[in-house]
């Protein structure tokens, strides 16, 4: 259970009398205070475990591991049970979480009292059952045991220092130092007096924004967020003068070019685009269609990954190539741009291969009205508003293009707004600053001075989960709550409003952002619970029945009719899209070895940093490039060829106006040539014990005026040999039938085609083969619709409590995922290749070769054909895994839980892993050991669950009561799960699928897992 | 000597014609009763050394995890099983000179099988080290017996790492049984040679009351024999049961039906190279070329010279098989996990990723015995010597090519890695020569460690004939010089 400070606010649902008073200690808290022995304070330095952890490993290390006592541990019943709570049957909640400014609905498992595995709400317009990958993670965040407890002052040398002995004295004395503070603004107004915060979605966040106001009136707020959206928001701007957001049908385009977009990945509403991305490629008979996706990107994404042509081409030269595209279709295709037409000029062509222009601009003239054309968040507004004229030129615009008006009318750019602040504290105006959340010490843009002045301020206060860079630089520090500790509520991009609601109890005494906000307000009653719920009865007006409508939103997730459907009937404003267009001028010179160009993207792990302490995030292979625990710089060969840089080799880069960075080069094929791929988020010098010093801060070498690129860079390699590790050290297919792809004409031509290319097994067995009556579980992965995203992969790790390893151990090829994403690199030409992304996890053969390999029959099969472990039989020879021609079986040669807590000589400990992590645990599921094997069980405590429902209603399981974690969190719905043997259920039908193949049948494993081809849709005139 | 009978029958004497049973005796008890010489107790400190670090670094790996050795994924097995197979291949010389020469009536063997035997038995107690260790949870290997108990668990016996626990367990006692047996009257030997009371009783406690007498001899004699029958199978069995571990799985490069008679042909081929390395030293720090001829050096050279034949041509056969079979998963484990050899643009050139193993595999294994045809070379000390310990590096590599060539890449391109070992792989195998090197140098010390027995067996002296008067001139002198209790 939670280590709490026994003064602590008790922990969400833990009983009825906390619930009807949060502020009074539990009994058990009583408990413990009154009995030192039973419970440890969260502030001895040597607690009872951890002296037992060292004197454990004194005596292991004297050999005598066998015969450590194991620490006494109570497992305490409810004294009075809270209502509901069954032990042993998880509950699940409704929330919320917001991702690029659009809302995500979650629904969280909660295993008495603690959130232990996150899933997509499937009644929510953004997420439609479905996750992304730090939906997925944000557990860690939860449990992060680094996540600052207290609220903190700086003292007198500098540093910060806990403001009291427990969290509520150091939160009163917090509360009282700001209300001193703000009193005296109540006497001037709130001159000086700003308010920096992230992008708003939040209706309460906006009342409470006009009640800070009213309060102050000379307050002001800055928004300011390292990822933003300021672009698209700039570019709807110029072509409609209305602040929208513009949504992509995806689902229903044929031919859609992203420029620059990563729009399945790490563009905003990327769940609902990969999903509807998905819906429109997937291929149920020969007859079907399929979309055909283009796209220009200067580094490799998932998005480019799934393209059917990709075009590597520098970031700067985008625009250039949308002009000259347009420019085509004006001129040969007769696509009426209006007044615009005139600005394209005659762009230069150089470097764009004719066909991206000829043969694009015919297949999306062939295509009016059912093509999308994309740009990216860091492309100028410029593009964007020029990708407004072209899809309405093309008629698209009302078909698969929609607008919904912006969820916060007032948000401007936030370059300018940071600016702005910046200039204000550099100027001395700014006495009182309030921060909510972000890290703009860490990623502000260099040139800003903001680190700088921030030190000067007076009073500055910064709520955040970490004592991280900017807290340290700022007089008060309060720790923030999670998303899932605290009250909220959010709109989607469509408007869809959801309430966030709390899975617990804030774990180290946190607050919101709202909260926070609340208390400047001035508001009487500040809890989130009540903020929420006034902003709602407010919104709904004075009607009755609010309880009722309250507690329906609180289990629906969302309330019902808030969404709106995407209009297109915007009047385009072609003057100013024009002028805009006209001064996106093309970029001067070639770029080269000597002026090469940097782009800037989000980390499709570590996000913009904010997930930096994150172990299952810092693990996650990069979908491209596979390397773990680090970021790189990414060259093309043929680049890194002209620079003479190998991987590993330390580089130098300069640029006018920015400081110089220090990253290690990564060859990555598929990177356009003299453009080096930069990914943010990483280099922490304040994130926690896992984060810290991880990979290559390259913030400082992004500039005000350069967020998404720039160029001018110049490079001085340094020293070789840096580490960076990887999960998959191979990319090429060796030309075997793995993952096995072919064009939509080769399946129209001959629907069976992998078939062909794989060999199946003739042999009769040599025995009779089990005829499974009753269920017979099979996953069905398509390999047209997997991106490569990683849902699944972090799905899978909270499910089934699988432990991170470390870079070393990576490097050494110890990682333990159960379900990978292998990456291969198709094609000749190693600067431009095409990518597969093929998940594997245990196929759970037939015929298993790792079962009769075991001499202790730790790895047998179940009647329903699982390939199950028996984890307490296993002695580690690990002879199975030797066995297994897929791999996929992982060793745990340490105690990889506590593996990262120690200095890994003595192999980690399980008594090291920190309480507040064991609480992510999921308790269907046992928690290995060193010297143990495991793999991919196919969910198998989730089948169970499903069996035991079954017994107890007497209903035959259904196809859709349960699926498992991978299938679950898939945004491409790309996996599927289920009982062949049930005629209904979608698996079944699958397999049956004319794509679908097993992989490796000819070593005779009969697997129950099958992969179905990939088939792209390339354009014939495309090819040569 | 002025009338030789084995000379004229066309034989050549396996000892000096001149060889007495006394001459036999001393030679070899006085290893056990003089001091030790400064050469053993240089080599047994160091050997102790050795085990020390093995216990230390044994001590780690218990305490931190099997992560401690540089197994991978897909490397599962390196080191640990490399060195596993390789003692018990050095194991197979022993019972091979004791029970299938001794039934072929080869009397040659008589000076090196006692050498043999120990060496066996040492070598087989490393490698049961190995399989023990190398799991992830040693303290549980006992499921791996079939030992009644309340959990309900039982064995898998379709594993062959079962077989294993059976073939090398059964191995060990039958060898153990056959030298101890076999040690019996030389023991007495020893026992009536004491000169101190302490000596005699434990000796003689070991001795099992011998007094040679002709009952004595009678069912020794029988004994011996029926061990040697029932060691025989076993010089095949084990290997073969050893091989199967690979064999029977699906790896590309293991799932091999050649892998039975080209492991024991190999194991023979390294254990008599070991036997060689040894016996050479031995021959030379206690002096005793007269017991140890050049005749047994050669006839062991021979031996090598054969088994190692047949290793290279199973090594081509593997080789030519991968080919001809047309599976591209086993054609790719030779031709570039292996051979490596790689015709491109720049010219040949080694581009795979284990070839310098396979190679040195190649030159230790089929090379360097090829030169035993030269009897110039089989006959020259130095080389042999060389050639000894070539060999059982070539013999170590190729099981390391076997294992982790054929394992780091496989059927998925994704999952292909690299091994590389770590401190503890080096010092726990470095660890088991010297537990090897102590337990040999204290046989050496305190047991006899040629056969005194046998060896008097095949002298002329042991097979007394009538004929000419004189012709038994030496037999006469002879018995006139030994003691009564001989």
């Amino acid at each position: 259970m939670t280590r709490r400070d026994p003064h602590d606010p008790p922990a969400m649902w833990r009983s009825l009398e906390d619930k009807a008073d949060p502020e009074r200690p539990s009994r058990r808290a009583q408990a413990e205070a009154h009995d030192p022995d039973g419970f440890i304070s969260a502030d001895a330095i040597v607690s009872r475990r951890g002296f037992l952890t060292l004197s454990g490993a004194t005596a292991a290390a004297v050999g005598l591991s066998g015969c450590i006592r194991r620490p006494v541990e109570n497992i305490l019943p409810y004294s009075r049970a809270p209502e509901y709570v069954i032990p042993g049957v998880p509950m699940h909640f409704a929330t919320v979480t917001e991702r690029r400014g659009d809302a995500l609905g979650l629904l969280v498992e909660s295993h008495e009292g603690r959130p232990t595995k996150i899933e997509g709400n499937p009644d929510h317009p953004a997420t439609e059952g479905a996750t992304d990958v730090w939906a997925q993670a944000s557990l860690m965040d939860l449990y992060d045991p680094d996540r600052s407890q207290r609220a903190a002052r700086r003292d007198g040398a500098g540093n910060l220092a806990d403001a009291g002995d427990t969290t509520a004295a150091a939160h009163q004395a917090f509360e009282e130092a700001l209300g001193a503070r703000l009193e005296e603004h109540d006497a001037d107004g709130g001159a000086g007096l700003r308010l920096l915060v992230q992008p708003a979605s939040s209706p309460s966040f906006l009342r409470l924004r006009r009640a800070v106001r009213e309060r102050f009136p000379s307050a002001r707020f800055h928004t300011w967020s390292p990822l933003s959206s300021s672009n698209l928001r700039q570019g709807a701007w110029l072509a409609f003068g209305l602040p929208v957001h513009v949504h992509q049908d995806f689902a229903r385009a044929r031919v859609i070019l992203a420029l620059d977009s990563d729009f399945t990945m790490t563009e905003p509403g990327a769940v609902r685009n990969q999903r509807r991305f998905a819906n429109g490629r997937r291929l149920e008979s020969p007859s079907d269609d399929m979309s055909r996706l283009y796209v220009v990107e200067p580094s490799p994404t998932v998005t480019g990954a799934s393209a059917d042509h990709r075009l590597r081409l520098p970031a700067r030269d985008v625009g250039r190539y949308l002009k000259a595209l347009c420019r085509e279709l004006a001129s040969n295709h007769g696509v009426d741009f209006g007044a615009v037409t005139g600005a394209l000029g005659s762009p230069s062509t150089e470097g764009i291969p004719e066909k991206w222009l000829g043969a694009v601009a015919r297949d999306l003239a062939e295509s009016r009205g059912q093509n999308v054309v994309v740009a990216g968040s860091r492309q100028p507004p410029a593009v964007h508003a020029l990708v407004h004229a072209l899809n309405r030129a093309l008629g698209n615009i009302g078909r698969t293009v929609g607008f919904t008006p912006a969820v916060d009318p007032e948000e401007r750019d936030q370059v300018t707004d940071l600016r702005e602040l910046a200039e204000a504290m550099g100027a001395g105006d700014v006495r009182t600053l309030i921060i909510l959340g972000g890290n703009p010490v860490y990623d502000a843009p260099a040139d800003l001075g903001f680190a700088e002045s921030l030190g000067d301020i007076e009073f500055s206060v910064h709520l955040s989960m970490h004592r991280d860079e900017t807290s340290r630089r700022c007089l008060w520090h309060v720790p923030r709550a999670h998303e899932l500790e605290a009250w909220g509520d959010m709109r989607a991009i469509d408007g869809a409003l959801s309430v966030q609601q709390p899975l617990i109890a804030p774990l180290w005494g946190g607050r919101s952002e709202i909260e926070l906000l609340a208390q400047v307000a001035g508001e009487r009653n500040w809890r989130g619970h009540s903020i929420v719920r006034r902003t709602m009865r407010e919104s709904m007006g004075q009607g009755t029945g609010f309880e009722r409508f309250w507690r329906r939103v609180l289990h629906a997730g969302v309330v019902p009719g808030t969404a709106v459907a995407p209009g297109g009937d915007l009047p385009i404003r072609e003057p100013e899209i024009a002028s805009a267009v006209r001064d996106l001028r093309d970029p001067e010179g070639a770029l080269g070895a000597d002026d090469l160009e940097v782009t800037f993207a989000p980390c499709p792990k570590l996000f913009d940093g904010r997930h930096a302490n994150n172990t299952w995030l810092l693990e996650l292979p990069d979908p491209i490039s596979k390397i773990c625990w680090d970021n790189a710089a990414y060259l093309s060969p043929s680049t890194a060829a002209a620079l003479g840089v190998e991987n590993g080799q330390m580089l130098r880069l300069s640029r006018e106006g920015a400081e110089d960075i220090e990253v290690a080069a990564w060859v990555q094929p598929g990177q356009a040539d003299f453009s080096i791929g930069l990914l943010l988020g990483w280099g922490r010098a304040h994130a926690g014990r896992y984060g810290d010093g991880r990979g290559f801060d390259v913030y400082p070498f992004r500039t005000s005026t350069a967020l998404g690129f720039a160029s001018g860079v110049s490079v001085r390699p340094g020293a070789t040999g840096y580490l960076l590790a990887q999960t998959q050290e191979h990319g090429s297919l060796e030309g075997r039938a793995i993952a096995i792809e072919g064009t939509l004409e080769e399946y129209r031509d001959e629907p069976r085609f992998p078939k062909f290319q794989t060999v199946e097994m003739n042999i009769p067995p040599l025995w009779d083969t089990v005829d499974y009556q009753g269920h017979k579980w099979g996953m069905s992965i398509d390999l047209t619709t997997c991106t490569g995203c990683n849902a699944c992969t972090i799905a899978c790790q909270a499910e089934n409590n699988i432990p991170v390893v470390g870079k070393r151990q990576v490097a050494r090829g110890r990682e333990m995922s159960w379900l990978r994403l292998d990456r291969y690199f198709v094609g000749e030409d190693e600067n431009d290749p095409r990518f597969i992304m093929q998940p594997i996890g245990c196929v759970h053969c037939e015929e298993a070769p790792c079962e009769n390999v075991c001499p202790v029959n730790a790895t047998a099969h179940s009647p329903e054909g699982l390939n199950d472990m028996a984890y307490n039989r296993c002695i580690g020879t690990r002879y199975c895994a030797n066995n297994c021609p897929y791999k996929v079986r992982r060793f745990n040669y340490f105690t990889f839980h506590g593996y990262l807590e120690g200095d890994g000589v003595l192999g980690g400990d399980y008594y090291g892993v920190p309480e507040v992590k064991q609480m992510q645990f999921n308790p269907n599921v046992t928690v290995r050991m060193r010297g143990v094997m495991e793999k991919c069980s196919y969910c198998v405590q989730r089948i169970q669950e499903a069996k035991i429902r079954s017994r107890r209603t007497g209903e035959p399981i259904q196809d859709d009561w349960f699926t498992s974690a991978c299938a679950q969190a898939c945004p491409s719905h790309a996996i599927v799960f289920g009982d062949l043997n049930d005629p209904n259920s979608e698996v079944a039908r699958l397999r049956q699928r004319d794509r679908a193949y097993l992989l490796l049948a000819e070593v005779g494993t009969r697997p129950r897992t099958t992969h179905m081809a990939a088939v792209r849709n390339p354009n014939p005139e495309m090819n040569g | 000597m002025s009338h030789d009978p084995i000379a004229e029958i066309g034989e050549t004497h396996l000892l000096p014609p001149d060889t007495t049973f006394h001459h036999v005796t001393e030679s070899v008890s006085r290893v056990t009763e003089n001091k030790a010489p400064r050469g053993w107790w240089i080599l047994f400190l160091l050997s102790l050394a050795l085990a020390g670090c093995l216990l230390a670094s044994l001590t780690y790996l218990v305490t931190a995890g099997v992560g401690a050795w540089g197994n991978n994924n897909p490397v599962m097995w390196a080191w640990d099983i490399t060195n596993f197979v390789w003692w018990i291949g050095i194991g197979h010389a022993g019972t091979l000179i004791s029970a299938i020469l001794f039934l072929f009536r080869q009397k040659w063997r008589t000076s090196i099988n006692r050498f043999a035997e120990a060496m066996t038995i040492f070598a087989v107690m490393c490698a049961g080290l190995f399989p023990g260790i190398h799991t992830g949870r040693p303290w549980f290997d006992y499921y791996m017996f079939p030992i009644p108990n309340q959990m309900a668990l039982w064995p898998n016996f379709k594993s062959p790492l079962m077989w294993d626990v059976f073939a090398v367990s059964t191995y060990f006692t039958i060898s153990l049984l056959f030298w101890y047996v076999g040690l019996i009257p030389d023991l007495a030997t020893l026992r009536d040679r004491s000169k101190t009371a302490k000596r005699r009783a434990i000796y003689g406690a070991f001795a099992l009351g011998w007094r040679g007498s002709n009952r004595h001899w009678r069912n020794y004699e029988r004994a011996y024999l029926i061990l040697a029958a029932i060691s025989t199978p076993l010089v095949l069995s084990v290997h073969s049961v050893v091989s199967f571990d690979f064999a029977t799985s699906v790896l590309p490069g293991w799932h091999t039906t050649i892998f039975p008679p080209y492991f024991v042909a190999g194991a023979v081929f390294s254990g008599f190279a070991l036997v060689m390395t040894l016996l050479l030293i031995a021959r030379t720090v206690f002096q005793m070329q007269d017991i140890v001829t050049m005749k047994h050096l050669e006839l062991m050279n021979k031996f090598m010279l054969a088994t190692g034949s047949l290793v290279g041509y199973a090594y081509a056969m593997e080789f030519f098989i991968a080919w001809y079979s047309g599976n591209p998963y086993e054609w790719h484990v030779f031709r570039s996990n292996r051979l490596a050899i790689t015709v491109g643009e720049g010219g040949v050139s080694m581009a795979g990723s284990y070839w310098w193993a396979y190679w040195a595999m190649i030159f230790c294994n089929v090379l360097v015995p090829q030169t035993f045809w030269f009897k110039k070379l089989r006959t020259s000390i130095p080389w042999m010597f060389a050639a000894s310990i070539l060999i059982n590096i070539g013999m170590w590599f190729e099981r390391f090519v076997i294992i982790a060539t054929s394992l780091h890449r496989d059927f998925l391109p994704s999952s292909w890695g690299y091994f590389s070992p770590t401190i503890i792989d080096i010092t726990l195998y470095i660890g088991t020569i010297g537990l090897f090197g102590t337990l040999f140098l204290l046989f050496i010390r305190w047991l006899p460690m040629i056969a005194i027995a046998e060896v008097k067996g095949v002298l002329p002296h042991a097979d007394p004939h009538h004929g000419t008067p004189g012709d038994h001139a030496p037999l006469d002198a002879y018995v006139a010089a030994e003691s009564p209790a001989e």
